[in-house]
């Protein structure tokens, strides 16, 4: 393995090519993150079942597909109803009894994983599943000059901030949302305000879970389905928690900018390499900015 | 728990008996029979124990949520692995197969130290210990704890699982180190199906075990556990919390080192499998139903568990299936109902039993069972 095999040299067109990859794969991390912000930065649950909902999102879309038919682009919303379900049963009867021990909450929810994995895996088997995007055309890629970009990448792009902005809306411009926001500030005193701090949990988990759920019937579109594909998006999905602060624009910036780095290195080096060096440089960046790229000034837990 | 007289389990004599009988007891299998295959996995029981001990200093008595045990374990399994490989090598054959595959001409430099067993054997042990140490002064001085420090040692084990997937011609990617030869050390070659091994295996266990206790009773330990209880409070006696919990991060990460280079002796093998993420988890599942704090209850809990799993994958294809199910049921009934595991049920049952006299004390060390 001479240098010239690892290194690619630098070249304008390929390379602002992976600069809008890196874009999409910035909105694929972020769509993977943005149910577990939620969770995390209201709840500070660490729900290592994030990657399972996802599992669980494209098998459900899967099914809907193969068993009744519904359109693709159907199957989104009907991802997102059925595993907030999912998750409002995992709060209801697991997470409310482990509020008081954070740390527990994040094994509770790998025992919950690896229920979700294996119990799939039960019911459809190991092998690879296809989930068929329509219509036909977001199967194809957009060719202007030297860009090649999958329009399914694009739409997801788009997708992505539209979810992120109606997430905003409801936690900015609704009162669900400033009851949230309050629970997240200060759960005592919210609650002493009369605000039903325990439902404001069950919903907002609910309401993350749903996110996965979306995230994978687009993720099965993307690439296959199968039983342990939830642990090919939990790492960066934390990593983005982690390094945008816990907060929703935190997590858009940090999602932007990872996905960036991470489409630069892997165009000079490649995809395996370049996580290494991302990862390394992340667990650097955040032993000096443990608050992340955007600190909270506000109180938090 | 407080009745008259005090816990029969924080006696220390009585702990003490207890590790010397479960070991005696498990020293005897290969007398009172068993075939060499159960044998060799019974000494692989041996190196999952070891992983529990490892998880529960760390997380258990140090209060560092590590999900990256996997690290140490792996970095030391691969150096392990280059060792037993480059004993099969001669100097008219240098090159393993697999790098003559990736189309390597000569011995790649980080390879070479390898060639000498004693070398190999030390930096099986020093170069994770060295990264350990690194990562943990980068993490706890910058006094990080609980979730970010899961999170990140998470990241970084991913990031090691990178690495020995790309790095092809050094670690032959996927398909992983196999050397065709048992490891040969002072004139002896240990057979991964011996009565030898399991002993070797069982030996490490136990000094790791009465090194780890033998820690956790000295003064050293208290701190330690102090500053997992209340880490501002030690600060304020004027201790440096950061250089306890490195000093006990290493030492979980030595353990650990020592369990991946047996693993290699008794499988004859090394792929990236031992830095997968859910290895790393499966680790603070055994001492997490054990009891977090008790390196008995993991110790046990790692044997029988992985036990079950064996004889339930022997069963039919179906219970094997279903184990991963009913573990992840266990796993999710012990955080929820018995947050300090068998052990700590265990602790409760026995603290009925009336037991005076020569009683230990109980408020100095509560929790080094």
């Amino acid at each position: 393995m001479s240098v010239h095999d690892f290194w690619t040299p630098f070249s304008a067109g390929p390379f602002v090519n992976s600069l809008l990859i890196g874009l999409t794969l910035g909105a694929i991390w972020l769509l993977a993150a943005l149910g577990l912000t939620i969770i995390y930065g209201t709840m500070g649950v660490i729900n290592m079942a994030h990657g399972e909902f996802i599992m669980v999102g494209a098998y459900f879309t899967f099914m809907m597909q193969s068993m009744a038919g519904i359109p693709w682009l159907l199957c989104l919303p009907l991802a997102f109803i059925g595993v907030a379900i999912l998750g409002w049963i995992v709060e209801r009867l697991l997470i409310r009894y482990l509020y008081h021990r954070p740390l527990d909450t994040l094994l509770a929810t790998w025992g919950v994983s690896l229920i979700l994995v294996q119990g799939v895996r039960l019911i459809f088997g190991g092998e690879p599943q296809y989930v068929e995007v329509q219509p036909a055309a977001l199967r194809e890629s957009a060719s202007i000059a030297f860009v090649h970009i999958p329009w399914l990448r694009i739409f997801i792009l788009g997708a992505t901030l539209a979810l992120a902005a109606g997430t905003w809306a409801i936690l900015y411009k609704t009162v669900y949302g400033v009851r949230v926001r309050a629970v997240m500030q200060n759960k005592e005193m919210a609650a002493s305000f009369g605000i039903n701090a325990q439902n404001v949990y069950g919903m907002t988990f609910a309401y993350g879970a749903g996110l996965a759920g979306v995230a994978g019937a687009m993720f099965g579109g993307l690439k296959t389905v199968f039983p342990d594909m939830g642990l090919g998006y939990i790492v960066e999905a934390f990593l983005v928690v982690v390094t945008g602060g816990g907060h929703l624009f935190g997590s858009i910036y940090s999602s932007a900018i990872l996905g960036e780095l991470n489409s630069v290195f892997s165009y000079f080096t490649n995809t395996t390499f370049a996580r290494f060096v991302l990862f390394v440089l992340i667990v650097v960046f955040l032993r000096f900015f443990p608050q992340g790229l955007f600190p909270e000034a506000k109180a938090r837990r | 728990m407080n009745r008259t007289g005090g816990n029969l389990y924080h006696n220390s004599t009585a702990q003490w008996l207890a590790y010397i009988a479960l070991f005696g007891l498990l020293a005897i299998i290969p007398v009172v029979g068993a075939e060499p295959f159960q044998l060799r996995t019974f000494a692989g029981y041996a190196v999952f124990a070891m992983l529990a001990v490892s998880v529960s200093m760390v997380w258990g008595f140090g209060g560092i949520l590590s999900l990256g045990q996997g690290i140490p374990y792996g970095l030391a399994a691969y150096c392990m692995g280059a060792t037993m490989q480059m004993q099969f090598q001669t100097p008219d054959e240098p090159i393993p197969s697999f790098m003559l595959t990736n189309e390597l001409e000569e011995l790649p430099g980080v390879w070479k130290p390898f060639w000498h067993t004693h070398i190999g054997l030390i930096l099986a042990l020093g170069v994770p210990t060295l990264i350990m140490t690194v990562f943990g002064i980068l993490m706890f001085q910058a006094r990080l704890a609980g979730a970010f420090v899961a999170i990140m040692t998470l990241a970084m084990l991913n990031a090691f699982y990178s690495m020995a997937q790309d790095l092809q011609p050094f670690t032959a990617g996927f398909n992983g180190i196999s050397p065709p030869n048992a490891f040969k050390a002072f004139g002896v070659e240990v057979d991964p199906y011996s009565p030898m091994m399991y002993w070797l295996a069982l030996g490490v266990l136990a000094v790791v075990t009465f090194a780890s206790k033998y820690m956790l009773q000295s003064k050293f330990g208290t701190i330690v556990q102090a500053s997992r209880d209340d880490a501002e409070r030690v600060r304020f006696l004027g201790y440096s919390v950061a250089y306890y919990q490195v000093v006990v991060f290493v030492f979980g990460g030595l353990i650990a080192s020592l369990a991946g280079i047996v693993w290699v002796m008794i499988q004859q093998y090394v792929s990236p499998t031992a830095l997968e993420t859910p290895f790393s988890i499966y680790m603070v599942v055994w001492a997490a139903v054990g009891g977090r704090h008790s390196l008995f209850g993991a110790i046990v809990a790692a044997i029988v568990l992985n036990y079950l799993q064996t004889e339930l994958a022997d069963i039919s294809e179906t219970w094997q299936k279903a184990w991963l199910l009913i573990l992840g049921g266990i796993f999710v009934a012990v955080v929820l109902l018995l947050p300090r595991g068998l052990a700590g049920a265990f602790e409760y049952l026995i603290g009925w039993i009336p037991f005076g006299g020569r009683s230990a004390k109980p408020a100095a060390r509560p929790e080094a069972g």
